[in-house]
């Protein structure tokens, strides 16, 4: 009895033993092989998901998708690492990887790009990265963009802005003013105007100009027109703020304020809104009756300002040669 | 990092090593799949409410779909599947649904060999004010325009443009290096937005006998809102043919873009008589002349169209030496038919304006390394418009006939910055800025409108500095300024009279007569023309203290100051912002962000006829955000967010100043009261995990909104049109959003 039991304890020891064998033996296979990326099993032997930086997420990319053969593997990012895949003897602390994205000791942003690059600069959408001012002012590729996750915030017009605004402090004070473009409603977003990585345009716009970029959506202006407005088709940004204002349409000011800026002003009327006693005399007369001129200053101060009667102040294409002439854009 | 993590088993191999010998041989893959698999399938269904009528959300709702209805259907949906074989991805995903904001969009292809995408999307703007009016038609191109007999019981109008876009594109890889990808964009906007239109006789513009004086010499005038009509189609064609290599880059390119506008005039018809500027009838009734100019047509958008084609891309000369360049040529026409829109007579046997702009951009920029500190930058950019437009007889008034003009634009911009790595992690810029601006010369028979002289060319020169501490360290900044002074060539008169085209302006008036005495004390000169010398700063400071706290500290300062001729026109902008951004990571589940900025911009403006505007906009925005994991099933947030927006209309008199304006201004009577806007919003959310593959959310959304300011209104009372038409906007919102939306995923 005492015989068979000491057996079985001895069978089930082996058995133990071989399953715990085929156990290890199934993990070292499992730990040789990849997990994600192709090559990635030496680094996921150690980093995977419940890592600080978790890495496992990155399948869920288009990095992550392998059948494409450009895809990297970590090293094509990291480097090969070698003194941090074997630490070398006599070092307490494991050293870094060639290249390191975040924390303290990251790379610089010449070498985090310069990684990047190595793919990314063969892209029709970075052709002008070089020279840029992102990239003069060494904004790292990582600085906007998180590569191991499934949800890239700058990939995502709700939530880019909120990554634009790490830098653009004035643009974040703007978009919330009452007039402004849909960007905190999540219906807009930076780059639907810019390009971060670089372009021929100024301010880094979408297409070749300002303008050009607007038209986009707002080709109405474009023209040309009969009667044209020469800083409309010179730069919408003489007179728009496009992230946002207190004042109706976007205006940098309000008329005539902003009108007053280029223009010699009708009228001799210091600025005024209803209500305020225009009808008492002043220097013998009123300022406002029944027949004093329409260019008062409640009429180019209150409502439209000066495009109560400037309608056209985009460019007007009424060919009418007979009074009045649509010259000054009335109509 | 795990750095200082011993190597050895991890929970993922550990959780995979148990499946391997526990459970059958997909355990592992599904355990890995589910980190590591972008495969999703959910849909969210729910509902929302939003507090109030239209009329107290209206800031609120201008864009998010919120604003006619009281409830709302709530319907998202996602699915994203990712063959791994053949890494084709097949995603559709729509959002708000249940909103005039619903957007769908899906793409399709095994990725870096092709794919197709397309995007439907709806947009719909509401203007926040509400118009009260007896106007007809409003929306059309055809308004009935009567005196409404007391102002406000009128009929309210919500004006709205509605936007439909449809984005179609395409990418296929031919080899290694050969793509082709091609995008089409079609968006259809409808709806109305706010114009108007006025006018006073008698008039220059319009001389006796069709804008006479009254028979007294009073003046008699009128304004008016007219809604424009909007119904217009805007089509984009991108195709582009991509050689992309190692070293080289070439992309040859075709952009056309194409308006279509269903309106080309807005016509309106007045019955009866208007108010006069005191609020009641114009006695004697508004005259004929004055009716039949407010009668004309007025021109809407005119189709156009242009055509780009372009060649860009960048070489690698060696792996530190880059260059980049475009080339692009752009056609733009505008032919649009004078005849559809009912215009009095166009010049004689022209039937379109013929309207046709051809620019040439050449852009080329090149970054080198020579040494491992240094790294040198240059980039020119020259674009040339021409205007080729035919010039024609349009403005015959009275005995002042003269032409249209031209718009041509040549422009040079260029930049050359060496940037050195100097010891202790700092890095320093300098550069050379330069652009030019030439506007070609005035066409001769065109007469400058409003302005007190031009300048055919302008030139802007400056340098720019720039620090930056990049390295390891808790600190890191950055530091940047810019100089530029602005000049220009010789200014010009505008002809006065019957004369056309401009004049060498000269001080002292000798040389050409009085038509070159420019120098009147009056005399504005406009801001894009004027000398200027600008100054910006721009410094970030970011510390981390310690590893759960990042602060960031941020300042901008700049200055422009304009000059001219003369003390008129604009002085100086002047711009201030200060702000902090702080980030804290609470504990492993709950982290906290904040940030407070400070902003006040200035912009002083000469008014020629005695005063002084000094304007200052300042603001406060602060925004406080915490997102936390409350056990295995609760995700929360909130944000908090304000904002101060303080406009100030200061208003002075100068010694020009009329003796009417002195005596207003003595009369102790208020000027231009400040506009002030001020939001409060404050989010909250909460999801909770049902089961493991289904959650519910609910957020709510308080918003307290004021605007308070003097556009359409002051003090209670309203901005008059003549007919008796007012805009108006409630000055104090408050208004609560709540939505409940249960999202099921399926497996």
């Amino acid at each position: 009895m005492r015989s068979t039991r000491h057996i079985l304890q001895i069978l089930a020891a082996a058995g133990f033993f071989l399953l715990a064998c085929a156990t290890q033996a199934r993990a070292e296979e499992l730990g040789r092989k990849d997990v994600v990326l192709r090559g990635d099993a030496k680094c996921t032997r150690c980093h995977d998901e419940g890592d600080d930086y978790p890495v496992l997420a990155i399948g869920k990319t288009r990095h992550g998708t392998v059948a494409d053969g450009r895809t990297p593997s970590c090293t094509s990012c990291h480097g090969e690492s070698e003194t941090h895949m074997n630490k070398p003897e006599g070092v307490t602390e494991r050293p870094k990887p060639t290249v390191v994205f975040r924390g303290k000791n990251h790379s610089t942003p010449e070498a985090q790009n310069g990684q990047c690059l190595t793919c990314h600069q063969s892209d029709a959408k970075r052709t002008h990265w070089e020279g840029s001012i992102h990239q003069a002012r060494d904004v790292a590729c990582t600085s906007c963009h998180a590569v191991h996750t499934g949800h890239d915030k700058v990939r995502d017009r709700t939530t880019q802005p909120e990554v634009c605004f790490a830098c653009h402090k004035e643009q974040r004070t703007q978009i919330n003013k009452p007039s402004h473009h849909p960007i905190p409603e999540g219906k807009m977003a930076c780059s639907d105007c810019h390009n971060p990585h670089g372009s021929t345009g100024p301010k880094l716009m979408k297409r070749d100009s300002v303008n050009d970029t607007c038209y986009t959506c707002h080709m109405e202006k474009r023209g040309p027109f009969v009667h044209s407005h020469e800083p409309v088709s010179e730069d919408c940004g003489n007179c728009h703020n496009p992230h946002g204002t207190t004042a109706e349409n976007m205006l940098k000011a309000r008329p005539p304020f902003l009108c007053h800026q280029c223009h010699t002003p009708h009228g001799a009327q210091v600025g005024q809104v209803v209500g305020q006693g225009q009808t008492q005399p002043f220097a013998g007369s009123p300022l406002l009756s029944g027949t004093t001129s329409g260019k008062s200053g409640i009429n180019y101060f209150m409502a439209r300002g000066c495009t109560n009667c400037h309608t056209q102040v985009h460019g007007t294409n009424n060919p009418s040669t007979t009074n009045p002439t649509p010259q000054f854009n009335f109509r | 990092m795990a750095t200082t993590r011993q190597h050895g088993l991890r929970r993922t191999l550990l959780a995979a090593a148990m499946l391997a010998v526990f459970t059958p041989a997909w355990g592992d893959d599904d355990a890995v799949a589910r980190l590591a698999k972008p495969d999703t399938a959910s849909v969210s269904v729910g509902g929302a409410g939003i507090s109030g009528d239209p009329k107290d959300r209206s800031l609120f709702t201008q864009y998010n779909g919120l604003h006619k209805d009281d409830a709302y259907f709530l319907l998202d949906f996602d699915y994203v599947k990712r063959d791994d074989a053949t890494g084709t991805w097949t995603i559709v995903q729509g959002k708000d649904l249940g909103l005039d904001t619903r957007e769908v969009r899906f793409l399709y292809g095994p990725q870096g060999k092709w794919k197709v995408f397309g995007e439907y999307w709806e947009l719909t703007r509401y203007y926040p004010r509400t118009i009260n009016t007896s106007e007809q038609g409003i929306g059309s191109n055809n308004l009935g325009i009567s005196l409404l007999a007391t102002p406000g019981t009128g009929q309210d109008v919500d004006l709205k443009t509605k936007r439909k876009r449809l984005n179609l594109g395409g990418q296929a890889w031919f080899g290694k290096n050969l793509m082709l990808e091609a995008t089409f964009t079609n968006e259809d906007k409808d709806g109305a937005r706010l114009w108007g239109r006025g006018f006073t006789c008698p008039s220059a513009a319009a001389p006796t006998p069709v804008c006479s004086a009254l028979a007294s010499g009073a003046n008699q005038w009128a304004l008016l809102m007219v809604p424009e009509p909007i119904s217009s189609t805007t089509r984009q064609v991108e195709v582009k043919l991509n050689w992309l290599g190692e070293r080289f880059n070439l992309i040859g390119g075709y952009y056309g873009s194409f308006y279509n506008n269903d309106y080309s005039s807005l016509n309106d018809t007045i019955t009866g008589n208007l108010n006069n500027g005191l609020g009641v009838p114009m006695s004697p009734a508004l005259t004929s002349g004055l009716r039949g100019i407010l009668q004309l047509p007025m021109a809407l958008p005119p189709d156009n169209q242009a055509h780009q084609f372009s060649v860009d891309g960048n070489y690698a000369f060696t792996n530190t030496t880059r260059a980049n360049f475009k080339y692009a040529y752009t056609h733009a026409t505008q032919t649009q038919s004078f005849s559809q829109g009912g215009f009095d007579a166009p010049p004689p046997g022209r039937s379109d304006l013929g309207g046709r702009l051809d620019t040439n951009l050449a852009q080329a920029a090149i970054t080198s390394r020579p040494w491992s500190k240094l790294a040198l930058l240059a980039n020119v950019r020259w674009e040339d418009r021409k205007d080729k437009t035919p010039i024609d007889l349009y403005n015959v008034e009275g005995t002042s006939t003269f032409t249209n003009g031209h718009n041509s634009n040549e422009k040079l911009t260029g930049k050359a910055e060496a940037t050195y790595a100097f010891p202790y992690a700092i890095k320093g810029s300098a550069g050379l800025d330069y652009e030019s601006i030439d506007r070609d010369q005035f066409v001769p028979t065109d007469q400058v409108a409003g302005l007190s002289g031009i300048r055919q060319k302008t030139y802007d020169r400056g340098f720019h500095l720039a620090a930056t501490k990049t390295m390891a360290d808790d600190v890191t900044g950055m530091i940047t300024y810019i100089h530029t002074d602005r000049h220009g060539s010789s200014w010009l008169k505008p002809a006065s009279g019957a004369t056309t085209g401009v004049f060498p302006a000269d001080p002292d008036c000798t040389s050409n007569g009085a038509n070159a005495c420019i120098y009147s004390r009056t005399a504005i000169f406009p801001f894009i023309f004027e000398d200027r010398k600008r100054d910006k700063v721009r410094a970030l400071l970011d510390w981390s203290p310690m590893e759960k706290l990042s602060i960031q500290l941020s300042g901008d300062y700049g200055k422009d100051n304009y000059s001219a001729p003369t003390e008129k026109g604009l002085d100086h902008t002047r711009l201030e912002l200060y702000g902090i951004d702080v980030g804290y990571q609470v504990n492993d589940t709950t982290r906290l962000t904040a940030y407070y900025t400070y902003s006040e911009q200035t912009l002083k403006v000469a008014h020629s006829t005695g005063y002084i505007a000094d304007l200052k906009d300042k603001n406060n925005t602060a925004g406080v955000g915490i997102t936390g994991i409350a056990g295995p099933r609760i995700h929360w947030g909130g944000d908090l967010m304000f904002i101060h927006d303080n406009n100030q209309y200061n208003m002075g008199l100068d010694s020009g100043a009329s003796a009417q304006n002195i005596a207003y201004f003595n009369s102790g009577l208020p000027f231009i009261p400040d506009a002030t806007f001020r939001d409060l919003r404050i989010k909250l959310f909460g999801s909770y995990l049902l089961q493991k593959n289904s959650d519910i959310r609910v957020e709510v959304v308080h918003d307290r909104t004021k605007l308070d300011e003097w556009q359409w209104g002051y003090n209670g009372i309203p901005f008059l049109y003549s007919d008796n038409t007012t805009v108006n906007l409630k000055p104090d919102q408050n208004v609560t959003y709540v939505s409940v939306v249960y999202t099921y995923r399926f497996k």
